[in-house]
């Protein structure tokens, strides 16, 4: 992976020295060995700072969304993107959020992030400096030496069902392509489905009584990409702000309804959630509805594909009214 | 001083509920929050922070407190309160730091109502961290993870049993009405736990240290950082989301609203964030900080700049929250360290 990070160092220097993109989004480490977060480097030459990008097993937050900022103010930007973000990245295109001659993109095959929690949980948290990858393995560098695992058992949930780990739009590529080795990704959706409406009911109400209302989950999803979000309407306020369930359960059927069928399963939402809110759940099972009722349909893999949900036809499977 | 041996603990839970509404830290899936317990609940006392401070606890994020309602063209207004005494069971001392901030905030004259009386209901019992994790820095702040000043009662967790220390009036009180659940502590536990407490801040402060989170300096740096540069490398990647105010020990942020529906409704308080696009919207529709620029700016410097010229104090305990759940890492820490590198004046 370090090779990787050298290549993107170099890339950007000479996308931003040539003049050919007046800002390159990458993520940067920070002083924790979790933290990767974005980074936004401009000016010719970067100011020195491209030499600062990293690629590592934490670079995990989507990049694509930040276009709807900062593509406005710019001519044009270079930004990398993993599997996830080139999903993100379609949609936000197909939501016509984006121009696509205004955009470089640099497209890395991913092989997995690594889920912070989950090495907390394993005990592997405490004096850890420094987690490497190293093919199929981590290393786990501490002050009094080094200890290996398997990457499998630490990646995130999301990586493990990720079915496009390879970018599905790039200018160019930057590696090998990753091995594509999708765990089922509807096997909750089955356990949720398996329940009865009053089960379901209380499964989701307590999820939500958890909620602490941050947005997180919308400010992170490049499917959320209104110029103004109706939750955010101060006159007339349409969600109060009182953190009720009923509110809550508003706000989280109206998010989940209007990412239908342009959720490009990315999981973003849940990642960021504080309060580990299942979301993904949620909008799996409306990916799975709409694969059953309108045929398999991936948002974000064509942005030229014809959206299901809001797509006219006169032999709609589904009935206009209930019969 | 006095023990409870942690079998007893579930005995203690009945006894301090049957008098007060108890707040514990309550594990849900995967998730430790403050929460009234309830029989069958199960307790956390490992886990270090919440995800919620217990802020949510004195200053609860809706509180109702005016209902009203027209009746035969008349409107009845009446103040609501739902309070009642209560525990609070195992707030980190950081935690305790947090409520002592608020306290500046919310008591100073005029004193805020609600607050008070939440404040005057309730005993706080701060559990001592043994361990803190690498996102804590609260000897940052002159804090010690071992000891919670503010605290009605201390406990430190030996093992086998809790060692427990009343501080307060209120803790005295309490500490008598579950007396039969107490033992006497002997000579040498005291002394044990009063080392581990030494040992544990002499550990958290080197890590601190090693780490380069000093703020000492950060509140005059920052008093000409207003139009610095350095707020552009923080903002951009801030996603405008209210984790970090939220789960914030001292952030105390507010708004007022209504609901109401066909003829009644009420008036409650709740929280706000500096990092929401219609925080300080006026009614006109101009907003003095309409960018994320300005409310990252805002945040950083309500804590660090603002705050101690007002009260001689950071409005950051170093509890870690934002440093653990910013999903962008733009936390506090970075901030100071970042802002500590620039000398005073310099753009
Ligand atoms: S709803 Fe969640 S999983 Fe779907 S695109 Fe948005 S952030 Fe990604
Ligand atoms: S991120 Fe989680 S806590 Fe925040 S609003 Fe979304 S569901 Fe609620
Ligand atoms: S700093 Fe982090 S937690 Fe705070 S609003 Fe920005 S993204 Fe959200
Ligand atoms: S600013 Fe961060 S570390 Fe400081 S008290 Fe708030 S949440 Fe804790």
């Amino acid at each position: 992976m370090k090779q990787l990070a050298e290549i993107m160092k170099d890339i950007a220097a000479q996308s931003l020295s040539r003049g050919e993109v007046d800002l390159v989004i990458g993520w940067q480490k920070g002083p924790l060995w979790w933290q990767s977060y974005p980074a936004f480097i401009e000016g010719n030459e970067g100011n020195g700072e491209t030499g600062s990008l990293t690629w590592d097993s934490f670079c995990v937050p989507n990049l694509s969304r930040y276009l709807l900022e900062e593509l406005p103010e710019r001519k044009k930007v270079a930004l990398f993107v993993k599997g996830c973000d080139a999903l993100g990245f379609n949609q936000i295109l197909q939501d016509k959020r984006a121009e696509r001659e205004k955009v470089v993109l640099y497209g890395i095959p991913c092989t997995g992030l690594v889920d912070p929690d989950k090495v907390e949980s394993a005990g592997l948290g405490r004096g850890l400096l420094e987690v490497k990858r190293d093919g199929d393995e981590l290393v786990f560098v501490y002050d009094s030496g080094e200890q290996k695992a398997q990457a499998r058992d630490f990646l995130y949930d999301k990586c493990l069902t990720c079915r496009y780990p390879n970018p599905v739009v790039y200018d160019q590529m930057l590696g090998e392509a990753a091995p594509v080795q999708p765990e089922e990704r509807f096997e909750s959706v089955q356990e949720l489905e398996k329940m009865d409406a009053d089960e379901r009911f209380a499964y989701w109400a307590r999820q939500f009584s958890r909620c602490i209302r941050c947005f997180a989950c919308r400010n992170a999803c490049p499917a959320c990409s209104c110029r103004e979000c109706i939750f955010d309407i101060p006159e007339p306020r349409w969600l109060g702000k009182a953190n009720e369930l009923s509110e809550t359960q508003f706000y989280q059927i109206i998010r989940a309804y209007h990412v239908a069928g342009r959720c490009v399963d990315c999981g973003e939402c849940t990642r960021v959630c504080p309060v580990n809110i299942p979301l993904q759940e949620l909008n799996r099972k409306f990916i799975k509805d709409i694969n059953e009722l309108y045929g398999e349909y991936d948002a974000g893999v064509d942005p030229e594909q014809e959206a299901p949900l809001v797509t006219y036809k006169t032999d709609d499977p589904a009935a206009f009214t209930e019969s | 001083m006095k023990k409870i041996v942690k079998d007893k603990l579930p005995s203690l839970w009945e006894q301090l509920s049957s008098q007060a509404t108890l707040f514990l830290p309550v594990e849900q899936d995967g998730v430790v929050n403050f929460a009234p317990w309830e029989e069958g609940d199960s307790v956390n006392l490992e886990a270090l922070n919440t995800v919620v401070p217990p802020k949510n606890v004195v200053f609860p994020q809706t509180e109702t407190y005016m209902r009203f309602k027209v009746e035969n063209d008349k409107l009845h207004i009446e103040p609501f309160e739902q309070n009642g005494p209560y525990v609070l069971f195992g707030a980190r001392p950081c935690d305790v730091a947090g409520i002592t901030l608020l306290d500046k905030v919310f008591l100073q004259e005029p004193e805020d109502g609600l607050y008070s009386r939440r404040r005057r209901e309730g005993t706080v019992i701060s559990v001592a961290c043994n361990e803190p994790d690498a996102a804590c820095f609260c000897t940052s702040f002159e804090l010690e993870p071992g000891m919670a000043p503010g605290a009605d009662i201390m406990v430190w967790d030996m093992g086998d049993y809790l060692l427990w220390k009343a501080q307060s009036e209120k803790g005295e009180k309490l500490t008598g009405s579950v007396e039969n659940l107490l033992q006497e502590a002997a000579e040498e536990e005291q002394k044990a736990a009063m080392e581990l407490k030494e040992r544990v801040t002499a550990k958290e402060a080197a890590a601190a240290q090693e780490m380069g989170w000093d703020p000492s300096g950060v509140k005059e740096t920052l008093k000409d950082m207003f139009d610095s540069d350095i707020w552009e490398q923080f903002f951009r990647r801030c996603l405008g989301c209210g984790i970090c105010t939220y789960i914030c020990p001292t952030c105390h942020c507010f708004d007022i609203q209504d609901y109401s529906k066909d003829q009644e409704g009420g008036r409650f308080r709740c929280w706000d964030s500096c990092m929401f696009a219609d925080f300080t919207l006026m009614g006109s529709g101009e907003n003095p900080r309409p960018t994320r620029k300005e409310r990252v700016r805002q945040r950083f410097m309500h804590k660090l700049c603002y705050y101690p010229s007002n009260f001689g104090l950071y409005a950051c305990v170093g509890c870690g929250r934002c440093v653990r759940k910013c999903p962008v890492n733009l936390d506090i820490a970075q901030v100071i360290k970042e802002v500590g590198g620039v000398k005073s004046g310099s753009e």
